[in-house]
């Protein structure tokens, strides 16, 4: 490397060290935002008060194009006190907060908002108990 | 003057290290020790013992006595054991040695003579504390005195214990159709008969059934404690007269294996009175099924007054039957 050329060489280097240290996009929880647009829920799980899942194996439906979770959930499942969990692609975030003990005598409502937060869907999820 | 550096530095080196390697005499202190050490972790619970391991040792004539005065009288079985304890170097396992006779123990003082005296210079006794009724929710401590033969004495003040609020009741057996009713405040369990009779049913915080199967799809169901609101699993039980239709928080969990009510060596998860008195019932059923043997459920009497756990030690599906150890405690 010729003499003049190693400042050059120096001073570019700096500058990529000084665009590297640039904050990352995070949104309100501290979440990295990142440029991913898919905008989808992968898997469906509800527990009941053991910590133990309430759902009848291979009942579980999960249709992005309708945005909803059909599931079936055990006899005897008291649907009062369970805890929703989900999978969803990745970056994807779910809002409101999953994992918590939830009412799900009625339907529930939760919207998976993509990487870039920019898309939002809003997914219908209905539990039957067996009868 | 490097011939005489070479010289002095590998003697000096090998001073120090004589130096270094030089046996310490150990200072006994006192000629008679003594010390104390609670082998119990779990709490203090009525109908359990807290196990205390008291040494003593000396080196100046024999061990003679041993005495341990208790702040509050401890119930039945309360004393020291007439037995050390040694591990077998081939099995592994601990085997006992008599080391101490005439264990007796009146009111809040136990007391124990060694025995073989020329050859148990220094020993370690058992003692058990056994709480009582009166002793609930207060703290217990307790005086550790030894005694030898040249008539010296030592002792040790143990820290206070806090004897738990809690009742405690193992291996009650329900039957279904037959003891099945359970009330929490008695801690005890009734046939229909003895309810009717006795006047219990204000008393009834659940029954037990077991069924197989329930439902139009033959689901399974199997045992399950019910609480009297609970209209769609006891439609075929028929009922103790008077029994109020009271809504039971019952809450199923499958992973407190509390080792106190399952009463078997190598378990040390305790539920204590916090446990009780914090937990909470949020839309709670009043009913647990699929119960097994290790699983349990937390439960709160409709009123408030009593919160327990329910521990299943044991299920029979031949006979019906269930067999559970509770702890319970009163909250107002």
């Amino acid at each position: 490397m010729k003499p003049k050329r190693f400042p050059l060489f120096l001073g570019l280097m700096a500058l990529i060290g000084l665009l590297s240290c640039g904050k990352e996009p995070v949104d309100e929880a501290g979440l990295l935002i990142t440029g991913r647009t898919q905008c989808y829920m992968t898997f469906f799980d509800l527990l009941g008060s053991d910590h133990r899942t309430v759902l009848v194996s291979g009942q579980t439906v999960i249709d992005t194009t309708a945005l909803t979770v059909t599931a079936v959930a055990k006899f005897g499942t008291n649907m009062e006190r369970v805890k929703p969990y989900c999978s969803v692609v990745t970056d994807a975030i779910v809002e409101p907060t999953m994992g918590i003990w939830t009412d799900y005598t009625q339907a529930q409502k939760y919207t998976v908002v993509s990487g870039n937060r920019q898309v939002r869907k809003t997914y219908t999820v209905t539990v039957t108990v067996q009868k | 003057m490097k011939k005489i550096v070479y010289f002095v530095l590998p003697v000096l080196g090998t001073l120090l290290l004589n130096a270094g390697c030089q046996n310490k005499e150990v200072d006994p202190g006192t000629t008679f020790k003594n010390d104390l050490l609670k082998k119990t972790t779990g709490p203090a619970v009525v109908g359990d013992r807290i196990e205390f391991a008291y040494a003593i040792g000396t080196l100046e004539g024999d061990l003679k006595d041993v005495r341990a005065e208790a702040s509050i009288a401890g119930g039945k079985g309360t004393g020291f054991s007439g037995f050390s304890w040694y591990t077998d170097r081939s099995t592994g396992v601990d085997k006992p040695v008599q080391t101490a006779a005439d264990t007796v123990t009146n009111g809040a003082v136990s007391t124990a003579s060694i025995i073989d005296v020329s050859k148990n210079k220094a020993v370690t006794l058992r003692y058990y504390y056994y709480p009582s009724e009166e002793g609930k929710g207060k703290d217990v401590s307790f005086l550790f005195i030894g005694t030898s033969s040249t008539g010296k004495e030592v002792a040790i003040q143990s820290p206070a214990y806090r004897i738990s609020r809690m009742s405690m009741k193992r291996s009650l057996v329900l039957t279904d159709g037959a003891k099945a009713y359970v009330s929490l405040a008695d801690m005890a369990v009734y046939s229909k008969a003895e309810v009717e009779q006795n006047n219990l049913a204000s008393k009834i915080d659940f029954v037990y059934i077991y069924r197989p199967t329930l439902g139009s799809g033959n689901f399974a169901f199997g045992h399950a404690l019910v609480a009297p609101s609970n209209a769609d699993y006891l439609k075929d039980v028929s009922l103790p007269t008077g029994l109020p239709k009271t809504r039971t928080a019952i809450d199923k969990r499958v992973d407190v294996k509390d080792a106190q009510l399952r009463n078997t060596a190598g378990f040390d998860v305790y539920i204590d009175d916090v446990d009780l008195e914090q937990t909470t019932f949020p839309s709670a059923a009043d009913y647990a099924y699929g119960l097994a043997a290790d699983q349990g459920a937390f439960v709160k009497t409709a009123d408030g007054a009593y919160a327990a756990y329910v521990y299943v030690n044991a299920v029979n599906n031949t006979t019906k039957s269930m067999t559970i150890s509770i702890k319970q405690i009163k909250l107002k």
